[in-house]
C-alpha cells in the first residue's frame, strides 16, 4: 500500500470535519475521492499535503510520514483556483517549478511542452488575466505537474471545463498514469469517475462510507440493475407492483429497474414471460456510481462551500 | 520547522521583479525622485525668488539729528542674510508724513517710522503699519528705534561720532558645559546644533514614511495573492513561514531600491546646493544646507540599522494583517493598529526633537527602548546626541527580540489566515490562530 491514510481526525471548532478516515491508494492508480458538500474532501487533501495538520492519525507515502516527505512528492491542483493575474504564463510556471527546485531552463522547456500538448503554445507570453477561465485551469494543471510529482492530488479538476477541455485533461490524466504517477481527484461527475478511476473512496460527514476498486464499490451495495424491453408494452406498468423492485427510469425502448436483495434479477425475466409478452431486451448490470453515491450519502453531489477563519484557526502548517 | 532559504529567495525575487515592473511602481519612483530633488532645492528657489524683494519703509524725521538715521538703521538692523546680499528692508526718507501714511494705507510702503523729539529731549517714535505691534516689521522697527534713540543720547552726551560703527561689533561670547569637554568631542556651535536637530527630524520623517508605505505594500501583496487564490498552489511548495519571509524581504528590498533612488539624487542636490547657489544667485559663500552638516557616518549607520529593524518588525505584522482580509479594500482597517502605533512613535519623536517635549523626560527615554516606537525615538535621541552607541545597541537588541516574537506570532496568524475566505476575523479567532497547539 503506497499512500496510506490511517484514522485521520480533525476538528474545526464545534465541527468534527474528519472522524477516523482510513483508506489506501496503490501506486499508479487513478483514484476517485468522492463526497457531498463539506464531507471533508478538501480537508483530507490538505492534510495529505501537510498544508493542514490533523488532530490525530497518520498519512504515509511508501512508508514515510507525509510530514517528512520532500514537498515535490506531491502535485496539487486546489479547488480554489488562482494564478498571479499580471504575471506571464511562462514566467509564473517557472516560478512555481522553482519552488520545488526545478532549474529555470528545464522548467521553461517542460512548460512549452505542456502548452503544446494542450494546444495553446501561444499562451507562454500572455498574462494570466488575459486567459479564459478554462484556459487558466489548464495552466494550473501544468503548475501541478511541472515538478514531476509522484502523487497528483486534484480538487475538482473538471469543474468549469467545456467538453473539449475535459477530453484534453482526461488524456493528460491517462498519460500521467502511463508515466507511473498516482492520481487522486475529487469530482461530482460520477461518469468521469466510472470512466477513469481504478478505485474510489466515498466519505460523508467526515466518515468513510465506501472504499475499494470502483467495480467492487458498485457491487457491494448488493443491488443490481435490470434493463428490460418488451415489445408492445412501453409502460411496463406491472413492474411497479413487484416486491423488491424500484423503477428507476422508464423509457420508450426499455425501462431500468433497481433490484433489491433478496429478489433475484432473473425473476423479473420470468415475470415478463409470465405476462406473455415478447422480451426484446434483458440486461443485468451493476448500479451506476451515481446511484451508489446517492444511496450511501443520501443526496446528490454538489460543489463545496467556503470555510471561515473560525473553522480553520490554529491548524495551519507553520 | 525547516526553512528552505532557496524558497525564500525565489519568493523574494518574484515579489521584487513583478512589482518593480508595474507601471505604478515606475510612476511612483519617478515622482519620488523629482519630488525629493525639488524639496531639497526648495530653499534655494525661495531665496532666488526673494532675491530682490525687501520691505519698503519710509522714515520721516521732524527734528534735527547729528547722524544719518537711515545709514544707522542699515548698519544695525538691516544686515543682509548672506554676505554681499541685500537686507530685508529698503529705507527711504519721507518728507510729508501725511503722504507717508497714505502710502502705507495704499500698500506702497510696508511701514512708516516717524521720528520726533519729545519734551524730555529724548527721541519719540511712531510706527505706522497695517501689522499688529507683535508682528515682524513693527518688532524690528522697535529695535531700530532704540538703536536710533541710543545713538542720539550718546552723541548728545559727547560720544565721538567716528566711533559709532565700532559700537555695533558683537562681543565675544562662549557657551560651555559644566564639565570640561572630553578629548575628541567636537565643539558645539549653533549652526551645527540646528543642523543635527534638522537632520534628526528629517531622518525620522523618512523612516516613518518608508515603514508606512512599504509596510502597506507587504499587506497589499499578501492580500492580492489571497484574493487571486494563488496562495494554495504556493502553499503546497513553500511553508507559510517561507512565503512570509520571502514577501517581507522582496518588498523590503524593492522599497530600499526605490528609497535609494530618491535619496541619492536628493543628497547630491543637497551637497551641490552651495555651488548651485553661487551659480544662480551669484553669491560667493552660500549659507544654505545646514541639514547636511549633521549627517555623520555614525548617524547614517544608526539610521540604516533602525530602518532595517523597524521595517522588518512592522512588515511581518503588516503581512499577518494582510493575510486576514479577502479583499484588498479591507486592508486599511486591519493595518490601522500598526499605523496608529507607528504614528504615535513618530509624533513623539518629532515633538521631542523640536523641543515641544523635553528630550530627557523619563518616559521619552524609556519609550526610546521600546520596540515599535524605538526606531523613531532612538533615532531622534541619537541624532540630538542624547543617546550613544550603547543605547542604540540595547534598542536594536530589543527590536531583534520583538521581531522574532512577532515573526512567530505572525507566521501562525498567516498560516491560518491565508486559507480563510469570507468572515472578518474576530480577536478571539486571531488569538486561537496564533497560540493554538501545533500537531
Amino acid at each position: 500500500m503506497s499512500l496510506q491514510i490511517t484514522d485521520l481526525r480533525k476538528r474545526f471548532g464545534e465541527t468534527q470535519a474528519l472522524d477516523g478516515i482510513t483508506f489506501g491508494v496503490e501506486p499508479g492508480q487513478v483514484f476517485g475521492f468522492l463526497g457531498a458538500n463539506g464531507a471533508g474532501k478538501t480537508t483530507t487533501m490538505r492534510i495529505v499535503l501537510d498544508i493542514l495538520r490533523a488532530d490525530s492519525g497518520t498519512v504515509t507515502w511508501q512508508g514515510r510520514p507525509s510530514t517528512n516527505l520532500p514537498r515535490r512528492t506531491f502535485g496539487y491542483l486546489p479547488e480554489e483556483r488562482g494564478l498571479y493575474p499580471r504575471m506571464q504564463v511562462l514566467e509564473q510556471l517557472v516560478f512555481f517549478a522553482g519552488l520545488y527546485g526545478v532549474p529555470r531552463k528545464a522548467a521553461a522547456a517542460e512548460v512549452r511542452g505542456w502548452l503544446a500538448r494542450f494546444r495553446v503554445p501561444e499562451y507562454a507570453d500572455r498574462r494570466a488575466e488575459e486567459l479564459s477561465k478554462g484556459n487558466q485551469q489548464k495552466i494550473q494543471f501544468i503548475a501541478a505537474v511541472l515538478h514531476d510529482p509522484d502523487v497528483l492530488i486534484m480538487d475538482e479538476p473538471f469543474s468549469g471545463l467545456d467538453p473539449v477541455n475535459v477530453a484534453l485533461l482526461k488524456a493528460a490524466f491517462l498519460e500521467m498514469r502511463e508515466r507511473g504517477k498516482t492520481l487522486i481527484f475529487s469530482t461530482h461527475q460520477m461518469e468521469t469517475v466510472e470512466e477513469l478511476c481504478d478505485a474510489v473512496a466515498i466519505i460523508d460527514a467526515g466518515r468513510l462510507v465506501a472504499n475499494g476498486p470502483t467495480a467492487d464499490v458498485k457491487r457491494a451495495s448488493g443491488k443490481r440493475v435490470v434493463r428490460l424491453g418488451v415489445a408492445g408494452d412501453p409502460e411496463l406498468a406491472w413492474l411497479a407492483e413487484l416486491d423488491g423492485v424500484r423503477v428507476g427510469r422508464s423509457g420508450r425502448d426499455y425501462s431500468e429497474v433497481e433490484v433489491v436483495p433478496p429478489r433475484d434479477p432473473e425473476t423479473i425475466l420470468h415475470a415478463a414471460i409470465e405476462h406473455g409478452e415478447r422480451v426484446t431486451r434483458f440486461e443485468i448490470a451493476d448500479p451506476s456510481l451515481e446511484q451508489v453515491f446517492v444511496d450511501l450519502v443520501g443526496r446528490q453531489a454538489a460543489p463545496d462551500e467556503e470555510r471561515t477563519l473560525a473553522d480553520l484557526s490554529g491548524n495551519g502548517r507553520a | 520547522m525547516r526553512v528552505r532559504v532557496a524558497n525564500v529567495v525565489t519568493i523574494a525575487r518574484r515579489e521584487y521583479l513583478v512589482r518593480a515592473r508595474t507601471r505604478s511602481f515606475k510612476a511612483a519612483t519617478i515622482f519620488l525622485v523629482v519630488a525629493a530633488v525639488l524639496v531639497t532645492l526648495a530653499p534655494l528657489a525661495v531665496r532666488w525668488l526673494d532675491r530682490d524683494s525687501s520691505a519698503k519703509v519710509g522714515v520721516h524725521v521732524s527734528t534735527t539729528l547729528a547722524f544719518d538715521p537711515i545709514a544707522r538703521l542699515d548698519t544695525t538692523i538691516n544686515l543682509p542674510a548672506t554676505p554681499g546680499g541685500k537686507g530685508p528692508f529698503t529705507f527711504s526718507t519721507v518728507a510729508d508724513p501725511t503722504a507717508g501714511r497714505d502710502a502705507v494705507a495704499k500698500g506702497d510702503l510696508s511701514a512708516l517710522l516717524e521720528v520726533a523729539r519729545g519734551a524730555s529731549g529724548d527721541l519719540a517714535f511712531t510706527i505706522v503699519s497695517k501689522d499688529g505691534p507683535t508682528l515682524r516689521i513693527p518688532t524690528v522697527l522697535r529695535q531700530g528705534s532704540s538703536v536710533l534713540a541710543t545713538t542720539d543720547r550718546l552723541l548728545r552726551g559727547g560720544y565721538p561720532a567716528d566711533k559709532l560703527d565700532a559700537l555695533g561689533v558683537p562681543p565675544s561670547v562662549s557657551v560651555v558645559g559644566p564639565t570640561p569637554p572630553k578629548p575628541g568631542d567636537q565643539p558645539k556651535d549653533f549652526a551645527g546644533e540646528i543642523g543635527s536637530v534638522l537632520t534628526g527630524q528629517a531622518l525620522v520623517i523618512f523612516l516613518f514614511m518608508a515603514i508606512i508605505l512599504y509596510g502597506q505594500w507587504v499587506a497589499m501583496s499578501v492580500a492580492e495573492e489571497k484574493s487571486s487564490r494563488v496562495m494554495e498552489i504556493v502553499l503546497n511548495a513553500a511553508s507559510p513561514f517561507e512565503l512570509l519571509a520571502g514577501k517581507v524581504l522582496g518588498v523590503g528590498s524593492l522599497g530600499l531600491t526605490q528609497y535609494a533612488m530618491a535619496i541619492v539624487p536628493a543628497v547630491i542636490a543637497l551637497l551641490l546646493q552651495d555651488r548651485i547657489a553661487s551659480l544662480v544667485l551669484g553669491e560667493t559663500a552660500a549659507s544654505g544646507a545646514p541639514a547636511a552638516s549633521g549627517l555623520t557616518p555614525a548617524l547614517l549607520l544608526a539610521f540604516a540599522v533602525l530602518f532595517v529593524l523597524g521595517f522588518l518588525l512592522y512588515a511581518v505584522l503588516y503581512a499577518a494583517a494582510g493575510s486576514l482580509v479577502s479583499r484588498i479594500e479591507d486592508i486599511n482597517s486591519v493595518v490601522a493598529p500598526m499605523t496608529i502605533v507607528g504614528m504615535a512613535g513618530y509624533l513623539i519623536a518629532v515633538y521631542t526633537s523640536s523641543g515641544l517635549i523635553p528630550a530627557d523626560a523619563g518616559w521619552v527615554v524609556v519609550l526610546s527602548y521600546v520596540p515599535f516606537v524605538s526606531p523613531y525615538l532612538m533615532l531622534s535621541r541619537f541624532a540630538a546626541g542624547l543617546a550613544g552607541p550603547l543605547d542604540l545597541a540595547i534598542a536594536s537588541g530589543l527590536l531583534v527580540i520583538a521581531i522574532i516574537v512577532c515573526l512567530w506570532v505572525a507566521a501562525r496568524i498567516y498560516a491560518a489566515g491565508v486559507l480563510t475566505y469570507g468572515q472578518k476575523p474576530s480577536a478571539r479567532a486571531l488569538f486561537t490562530a496564533a497560540f493554538a497547539r501545533r500537531g
